[in-house]
């Protein structure tokens, strides 16, 4: 193993320590809590919460040091993700400090950089993922929303569809169509878009889990300042990609999975059920799914980070992730037995208790709920398959 | 201690060499069909490259190797269905000399073990039919073994019994292949293997007065075995996963290639999935190897559960997607789904290693 290797082993497992002792000592209690029993999080919850991050210096930390970051391997990000997962606190959304920010970072303009990265720095404005529509979800490239250019403006037309708390962004980084003559992944580009400006129409999508997290965004006749296109015009599918890749590899999977895990064991032995020897059984295939998750999670990661990768890394970990992660989270509802399919909204709030115990019964079937579609966003399994068969099969 | 990467990356750049030139798919058959069941050139070059010396400390000649080191000899053994009795005398016997036996038997045997001239067996699966435990007594040793690998060819063999004199304590010895009545046979997969009897035989205790614990010994060496087992089943799957998207490629169906098939992609990929986890485990249990006894049982067992299945898994859709061709004699395909099935039955099968890895993962529950 290369000595650099070894530095970001040793880095990523400090990291993890500091976590742990973040999580005893320095995060707040009813936050925590909060977020341990899978209750619903407000925004306030979470700028609270992102801005903490930034506090504790690691919101990004993952960025380059000129822009103020502390340049963290992927490992130490994956293992980051991971840790913060494992301890049960809240989704470190990625919209800002790991999708958009790299983008501008990598491809923006000097006035991009400036006007976008401190605020994307310290959640001081909140972003959106202006990707899927009704009929371009997996299949991307089919978008059709169509920005057209006027004068020094761009005027932007069509729907977006599953973009998540686009009812708290401030701003939607957004894939347009530009060209429609070019060939499909030609004529894509990369825009940021006021979410104030007219012509914007936020509708919630309800979902099965009672939350809401996802929503239709409407464009009709939206101006957009051309100095709000990133890179060039035309380039926003390389841009695109470069971030789904970020997207994909989420340490996250990994410590959800964990967390659920011994969330199901704790439930097992409170349950009395331990001594059934199926379900014993079930847990014990399950860590062994973990142990094969881990380390084929974090010899993919070091893959990525010394060139050895084959292109299907991240594909790997968002398959077995998502799959383990969707039944262990249905074998702790089956193992909740009544109150795993007792429903009360309330439950989801701070102070609200479901209708049969456990306290987080209604948390554990809300988080079953949402994260059924972990299989489909960011790419479903199939298209993961497909990604694979093509890229590393060649078939 | 841990050794060198570029000696191990060297050590499996010149295995796949070897093997690619001496031990091709068609050079195998003629050794399949030799009926000393192994190889007696290739045994030769073994020595020649230093694999029988592999596990022995660089004082005796060997390399010192660790388990990524072995590791990188037995992808190659899988990836070319070697029927040697590497695994057998060259890891297992000689982990056992190492770790039991007292200086001047070492002495005796490993130099004969390096060049090749002394083949061991270890046989450690007793008779499940009520006959007499085996057991050591007044330096001879009486009762039976079965399902010993290589057991045909071996010149000694090394036995995991009791030693009566000592209250039953579990104990290894060393029996000279003369002293055994043996019934060999072959196994499924073409290597073979013998069931042994012996009566009264004159048989050699190993290292008694080093004081070591035999059945610490033993489950050492056989974890050993396990993680071996791995690396083998990587190079096996390695070539199947290979060889089935290669097929995909090439044989055509209704006017187009069979890997046009959305439905076929996806198991291919699935079997790509299995094949990485194969590794990234085999690469997690090399590195238990290295830790104490108490992290090593949980991740090596789990290693090899993992494994035994994935493996499986990979072997049943290689045949499958080959079609009629997959479960024939002629094409190597069958020959490594009948050698998976021969290494899943050698040192505990899948059920044993998962009940184990269970068992260290939920004792705190």
């Amino acid at each position: 193993m290369s000595e650099s290797m070894l530095q970001a082993r040793l880095r990523a497992a400090r990291l993890k320590e500091e976590i742990r002792h973040f999580c005893a000592h320095v995060m707040p209690a009813d936050l925590l809590a909060k977020s341990r029993r899978h209750q619903v999080l407000d925004k306030a919850d979470y700028l609270r919460w992102m801005r903490l991050l930034q506090t504790q210096g690691w919101a990004i930390a993952h960025w380059p040091r000129e822009h103020n970051g502390q340049d963290w391997s992927s490992l130490e990000r994956f293992a980051f993700e991971d840790e913060l997962a494992r301890q049960g606190c809240p989704w470190v959304i990625p919209f800002g400090v790991k999708y958009v920010g790299a983008v501008i970072y990598t491809y923006g303009s000097e006035a991009q950089k400036r006007r976008f990265l401190p605020k994307i720095a310290n959640t001081e404005e909140f972003w959106a993922q202006g990707y899927s529509e009704p009929e371009a979800g997996s299949d991307l490239v089919a978008l059709r929303t169509y920005a057209e250019r006027d004068g020094d403006h761009y005027v932007v037309n069509g729907q977006k569809v599953w973009t998540t708390y686009a009812q708290w962004a401030d701003w939607m980084f957004c894939l347009v169509r530009t060209d429609r003559e070019a060939r499909p992944q030609k004529g894509i580009s990369f825009l940021l878009i006021d979410m104030k400006s007219p012509g914007i129409k936020v509708r919630p999508i309800a979902t099965m889990d009672g939350y809401h997290h996802v929503n239709e965004v409407w464009l009709k006749d939206v101006r957009v300042p051309v100095g709000n296109l990133v890179g060039h015009e035309g380039e926003g599918w390389t841009y695109a990609k470069f971030l789904l890749k970020n997207e994909r590899t989420a340490g996250a999977l990994v410590g959800m999975a964990w967390h659920a895990l011994h969330r199901l064991q704790r439930l097992a032995k409170e349950q009395g059920l331990l001594d059934q020897s199926l379900l014993r059984c079930r847990i014990a295939e399950y860590e062994l799914r973990f142990l094969a998750l881990e380390e084929t999670a974090y010899q993919a990661v070091e893959a990525m980070m010394d060139g050895s990768e084959n292109g299907g890394e991240a594909s790997l970990i968002k398959i077995r992730g998502t799959e383990l992660y969707q039944d262990i989270a249905a074998a702790t509802v089956d193992a909740l037995g009544p109150a795993g399919v007792a429903w009360d909204a309330a439950a989801l709030h701070a102070g609200g208790l479901p209708p049969l115990r456990p306290d987080d019964a209604g948390g554990l079937l809300k988080d079953h709920l949402y994260n059924r579609a972990a299989t489909i966003f960011g790419g479903a399994s199939e298209i993961q398959r497909n990604i694979v068969a093509k890229v590393v099969l060649g078939l | 201690m841990s050794m060198d990467p570029e000696m191990v990356a060297m050590l499996r750049d010149n295995a796949q060499r070897y093997a690619a030139d001496n031990y091709s798919f068609q050079q195998r058959r003629s050794v399949l069909h030799n009926p000393a069941g192994h190889g007696i050139q290739a045994w030769r070059d073994y020595a020649e490259l230093g694999w029988l010396a592999l596990r022995m400390p660089e004082d005796c000649g060997g390399l010192s190797a660790d388990a990524a080191a072995v590791g990188a000899v037995m992808e190659v053994v899988g990836s070319h269905l070697l029927m040697e009795p590497i695994l057998a005398s060259a890891i297992v016997c000689t982990g056992l000399v190492l770790k039991s036996a007292t200086p001047s038997q070492q002495a005796n045997l490993l130099p004969r073990m390096a060049d090749g001239s002394l083949k061991l067996a270890f046989a450690c699966t007793d008779d499940p039919a009520p006959r007499a435990a085996c057991e050591l007594r007044g330096g001879t040793l009486t009762g039976s073994k079965i399902g010993v690998l290589h057991g045909d060819s071996a010149d000694q063999f090394i036995i995991d019994t009791c030693n009566v004199d000592a209250g039953g304590v579990p104990a290894l010895c060393l029996i000279e292949a003369a002293q055994v009545s043996r019934e060999s046979y072959r196994l499924v997969d073409g290597r073979g293997a013998a069931n042994l009897r012996f009566e009264s035989a004159v048989a050699e205790h190993l290292g008694p007065e080093r004081g070591v614990s035999a059945a610490a010994v033993i489950s050492e060496v056989c974890d050993e075995a396990s993680v071996a087992l791995c690396a083998e089943a990587l190079g096996v799957v390695r070539r199947l996963v290979a060889s089935t998207c290669e097929y995909l490629k090439v044989r055509k169906q209704f006017g187009k290639p069979i890997g046009a098939n959305q439905a076929l992609q996806h198991r291919a990929v699935d079997m790509f999935l299995l094949q990485q986890e194969i590794a990234a485990l085999t690469q997690a249990a090399q590195g238990a190897l290295e830790r104490p006894a108490a992290g090593r049982a949980r991740i090596v067992s789990g290693a090899r559960a993992y494994v035994i299945t994935a493996a499986r898994h990979i072997a049943n859709e290689a045949v499958q997607m080959h079609g009629g061709l997959g479960i024939t004699d002629e094409l190597d395909i069958s020959h490594y789904f009948r050698r998976l099935m021969v290494n899943a039955a050698l040192f505990g099968g899948r059920d044993q290693h998962f009940l184990r890895f269970s068992e260290e993962t939920l004792s705190s529950l």
